[in-house]
């Protein structure tokens, strides 16, 4: 199964939206070394821009409005992301257990959607 | 009459069906509805007096049940796909020993881990394992739980999801993931212990909720024999059990530990906690678990009210208790032992040193403070503790309890 574990920390611990604050010098290693770690089981993964940089296209009764900012505000921000594949939740959590956080945080473990067949024989 | 023999057999063999058709269809829905099934089939084909039960109920509940899961699983297809019923599968190697009479796999210990995974909430968890795997129903579990029908029902639904979406895996955990996971599967059975515990008398509609948690910590420890935790859990609930008949007087108050008579207390069931308690201590040093089975044994020691309350002991297994669980329940019962051994001054010291704030809604807090202000004297303060703890909904023999001693505050 493919997990998605959403990388949850407050932002401000990282100096920026472009998240380049002295933090950054130890944690940035340390998911480097989590990634190669991870090996074939990581899929994809990405550290995001602060929320500063983002814009939100919401739609509402089919009326589509831009915002700027994240979608809720939040004391813990979306910072960042690994696609995994794990054999079940327990491999998944075990896994998130390990994602270097740079103070306190929170790692949420979604699985993914399955693709609907005809999609993937496509692929 | 014959309602209740099948009812009784359908409890009895439900734990065990329902586990083998979850792990083996990896699906709790399924295999909650195809018992459901063989249960009504059952109810016809042997239901009238007279009647000969099979050989082996439980064999029979379990075979027709796999072929009720099979058409469920076929019809669920056929109206995924709109596509005409396809023949019955041929029976697999599997299927042919899984039929055999004498053979339901016993997997009743996935299905504990399953339902009390730590990614399902500790309500829900205590909630399921009640349900699939002692059986109890929905109405039975919402009754002890205080909660309605329907807002358990939807916990239910929503706990069954999440297991199915997540990936939760349906086998028994590996080494690595072992001491997390039975932590979750004992603070769970605890949950759904403290539940049957509240009702004092045994006499409301779940008083069978109890035997219930007898048995499925029986069956943890044949399945898991080596686990200390396990085996110290199962002794506790049997002492706690033991003392049920003493904890009500004929007035329907509740009667508090010290004052209980022993002669009251079932020895059978002491007995056989005492047998878990040795296994259990020869497995392990002091765990928190442990030390809790310690204090039970320590009170079901007593042969009978003129022996002195063991409070000295007891006060000594709180003491190494709270160094390895520092939580408020332990912090209360301590000082408890402490009014006893060293006097209602300190006890009431140690109770207001905790924080007052977080424990505001928390009745053996306000219980245990009422009692020793009274004690000392201080009655305005007890009868405003009193009126605390009463407004934070106790159980009926626990409030009848507490009305008395306001009452005899107040020089009633």
């Amino acid at each position: 199964m493919q997990y998605m574990l959403l990388i949850y920390e407050n932002e401000e611990i990282f100096g920026g939206p472009d998240k380049t604050g002295p933090i950054m010098a130890d944690l940035g290693p340390r998911h480097f070394a989590f990634s190669h770690e991870l090996g074939e089981k990581m899929r994809a993964g990405a550290g995001l821009k602060g929320t500063e940089a983002a814009t939100t296209v919401r739609t509402t009764g089919g009326k589509q409005t831009i915002h700027d900012g994240p979608f809720a505000e939040t004391r813990e921000q979306l910072g960042g992301f690994y696609l995994v594949e794990a054999e079940d939740l327990d491999a998944a959590i075990a896994i998130a257990r390990k994602v270097p956080l740079g103070k306190d945080g929170a790692i949420e473990v979604r699985p993914l959607l399955p693709m609907p067949p005809g999609l993937a024989a496509k692929r | 009459m014959r309602a209740g023999v099948l009812d009784e057999t359908f409890r009895a063999a439900g734990g065990r069906i329902r586990a083998a058709l979850a792990a083996r269809y990896r699906d709790l829905d399924l295999a909650e509805e195809a018992f459901a099934d063989s249960c009504l089939k059952a109810v016809k084909a042997w239901g009238d007096e007279g009647q000969d039960l099979p050989r082996d109920p439980a064999a029979w509940l379990y075979r027709v049940a796999e072929r009720a899961a099979l058409d469920r699983l076929r019809r669920r297809r056929i109206r995924a796909d709109n596509r005409p019923n396809e023949p019955e599968p041929a029976p697999t190697a599997e299927d042919r020993l899984a039929s055999d009479d004498a053979i339901i796999p016993d997997e009743r210990l996935k299905l504990i881990f399953v339902c009390c995974h730590p990614a399902v909430g500790p309500d829900s968890r205590a909630a399921l394992t009640l349900k699939l795997v002692c059986g109890l129903t929905t109405e039975e579990i919402a009754r002890a739980f205080l909660v309605s029908e329907t807002t358990l029902a939807q916990r239910l639904v929503r706990a069954k999801r999440k297991i199915a979406e997540a990936g939760i895996s349906f086998e028994v955990p590996g080494p690595e993931h072992w001491a997390e996971r039975l932590a979750a599967v004992l603070s769970t059975l605890e949950v759904a212990y403290a539940k049957a515990h509240e009702d004092a008398a045994g006499s409301s509609r779940h008083a069978g909720f109890a035997r219930e948690m007898l048995e499925v910590t029986a069956l943890l420890c044949e399945m898991l024999p080596r686990e200390a935790e396990v085996l110290a859990l199962a002794a506790t609930i049997r002492f706690a059990e033991a003392r049920r008949p003493a904890r009500m007087d004929a007035e329907g108050v509740m009667v508090p530990l010290a004052e209980q008579d022993p002669a009251l207390w079932s020895k059978p069931l002491i007995e056989e906690a005492r047998r878990y308690c040795a296994r259990a201590l020869g497995l392990s040093g002091p765990g928190s678990r442990i030390l809790q089975m310690m204090i039970h044994a320590l009170w079901c020691g007593r042969k009978t009210l003129a022996d002195p309350p063991p409070w000295k002991a007891v006060l000594a297994a709180y003491d190494i208790l709270v160094e390895l669980r520092d939580d408020p329940i332990v912090r209360i019962n301590r000082a408890v032992a402490l009014a006893e051994v060293k006097g209602v001054n300190d006890a009431l010291a140690e109770l207001d040193a905790l924080d007052g704030t977080t424990l505001a809604e928390f009745l053996p807090f306000h219980a245990a403070r009422a009692d020793l202000l009274a004690r000392l004297g201080r009655d305005r303060e007890a009868n405003t503790a009193y009126d605390r703890a009463l407004a934070l909904s106790p159980g009926e023999a626990e409030r009848l309890f507490l009305l008395q001693k306001q009452r005899l505050l107040l020089g009633g």
